[in-house]
């Protein structure tokens, strides 16, 4: 039993050890090791806008450069999903790579997947995130954005620092300023 | 009425009229009017029929409980709290009990299927998560997603005992004779092949890149895995222990199931199910689902195919022939159903 507990511990360290080093020295990896337990959280706002309008801002995907902390933008792929990739620079140095997964203009819809995880960042793993635009009343627009992640800790019985609430709020925190950004960037605020 | 009675399949007819025919000797015999008789008949087929349907076992996680969803009408009509983020999901072939894993709560949780009830808690160390039950139902296998190993609980006692298998244990399937269990190895990429009488691992089958839900058909003859990272479905011969065919999908494979000759594929990033003919293999066509699509089981009589759609909080129901939507039912949030979670009717 001490022995099976010992090599769980050396485990945690392993992973925690080779999430360190992928942050570190592969800050690109497709998908991060993550537990059995996906999270979502969906935040909404009115656009006081039509949504063709908004679509345009949102669709554009290689030049989102109104999101909260980005410096400038590099892309590739054309938009064409699964194949289009982005390199948020942040105005802090960092970099975020994020990959297009869905861009339907019929339906307004948008899908992206944040490829590999800096829980220094943002303390959740494996976020994708669907943004969606249905037209509201009075000609605005209601925008919808969802994300499915998983905490910062990948395995059971997390550190408080890494488990599902502070994975929650942070993504909560993060939705509700991309969402802020877009209605002052489309608002023209 | 037409669409219910179209919903009833040929088993449950035969049961209701079985049960019909018993009260029409019982009436008989107590010496009631045939009129009478043929009219206790023709209620019992009209109203026994629903309460016979066909119901999913729907786990929403993010609401932390079970979604049982009535599929002759494909509206939730129980929710059970289960706690610990529940997951994975098995109904037993007889349709008593369902077994849900909560890989949080680190537990399983044993339900009464007709009376919708809790019978017992049986703790699971790690995080039990992809489940499957023996098809004499006096068995149930449960990954261990951290653990590498898979338990198997035995209900009569409750006695556990594992197996060790790859690394993040997920989907558990068993043959029909219930000899053989394979578990999905996702970050092993492969399959772990489980003698049950001597619950000792006997062949390791390497698949595509990080196979999650795993399947195997009525003859015992195949088993399927669908592979997340490698956006494809591995086709496994099951006696010679190899992959015999590898067939692309949508983006994100997760769960595959069988039915009217078909294989069905529910891809989660491309919202939609990948039909493929089971015999050529050939692609049949893509469906689109609702959105991030997880769980896929088969109705008793393999006419449907139900999809659960995590993002949007729905189950789908699709004509596994025609390959059209029938119905869309409201789930709890977050809905997995990951196991094989249709109670059959029979």
């Amino acid at each position: 039993m001490r022995k099976a507990s010992v090599m769980i511990a050396a485990t945690r360290l392993l992973i925690l050890g080779a999430a360190a080093g992928l942050a570190v020295f592969l800050p690109i990896a497709a998908f991060a090791a993550h537990g059995a337990s996906p999270l979502k959280v969906v935040e909404t706002t009115i656009v006081d806008a039509p949504p063709g309008k908004v679509w345009a801002v949102v669709s554009d995907f290689a030049h989102a450069d109104w999101l909260p902390g980005v410096a400038r933008i590099e892309a590739s792929g054309d938009d064409v999903p699964d194949q289009a990739r982005r390199k948020l620079i942040m105005v802090d140095g960092g970099v975020i790579e994020e990959l297009l997964t869905k861009r339907d203009a019929e339906r307004m819809l948008l899908g992206l997947h944040r490829e590999g995880d800096d829980v220094k960042r943002l303390p959740a793993t494996n976020y994708t995130a669907l943004i969606t635009l249905r037209p509201a009343e009075g000609g605005k627009t209601q925008v919808e954005w969802k994300a499915r992640f998983y905490r910062g800790y990948p395995n059971n019985d997390p550190p408080p620092e890494l488990n599902d609430d502070v994975a929650l709020a942070a993504v909560t925190a993060m939705q509700r300023a991309y969402l802020a950004a877009l209605k002052a960037k489309v608002e023209g605020k | 009425m037409p669409a219910l009675v179209a919903g009833i399949h040929a088993k449950t007819m035969r049961r209701v009229v079985g049960k019909a025919s018993k009260r029409f000797a019982l009436a008989w015999m107590a010496g009631t009017s045939p009129a009478t008789t043929a009219g206790v008949f023709l209620s019992l087929v009209i109203f026994a029929a629903p309460a016979l349907a066909d119901e999913a076992f729907v786990t929403a996680q993010g609401a932390d409980a079970l979604s049982i969803v009535d599929l002759s009408k494909m509206q939730t009509v129980a929710t059970l709290p289960i706690g610990g983020k529940p997951a994975g999901v098995a109904v037993s072939h007889d349709g008593a009990r369902a077994f849900i894993t909560s890989p949080e709560g680190k537990f399983l949780t044993v339900i009464d299927a007709a009376t919708r009830t809790i019978e017992k808690r049986i703790p699971i160390e790690g995080g039990p998560l992809g489940v499957a039950a023996s098809p004499d139902g006096k068995r149930v296998y449960v990954a261990d997603l951290y653990g590498r190993r898979l338990v198997e609980i035995d209900l009569a006692n409750g006695a556990q005992r594992s197996v060790g298998v790859g690394a993040m244990a997920s989907g558990v399937a068993v043959t029909p004779d219930g000899k053989t269990i394979i578990v999905a190895d996702r970050d092993d990429n492969a399959l772990s092949m489980i003698d049950a009488a001597t619950f000792s691992r006997v062949a390791t089958i390497a698949v595509g890149k990080h196979p999650f839900g795993v399947t195997i058909d009525a003859a015992g003859a195949r088993a399927y895995s669908a592979n997340v990272e490698s956006d494809d479905l591995s086709v496994i011969d099951l006696a010679s222990r190899k992959v015999v065919a590898t067939l692309k999908c949508g983006s994100r494979p997760y769960t595959v199931a069988l039915a009217k000759g078909r294989i069905f594929v529910a891809n989660q990033h491309a919202d939609s199910v990948s039909v493929f003919d089971a015999e050529t293999l050939a692609p049949v066509q893509t469906l689109k689902v609702g959105e991030y699509p997880e769980g896929l089981a088969v109705s008793g009589d393999g006419a449907r195919v139900y999809v659960a759609n995590w993002f949007s909080n729905e189950l789908w129901a699709l004509d596994a022939q025609t390959l059209k939507v029938l119905g869309k039912a409201q789930t709890g949030d977050g809905p997995r159903a990951f196991g094989a979670f249709i109670r059959d009717a029979d």
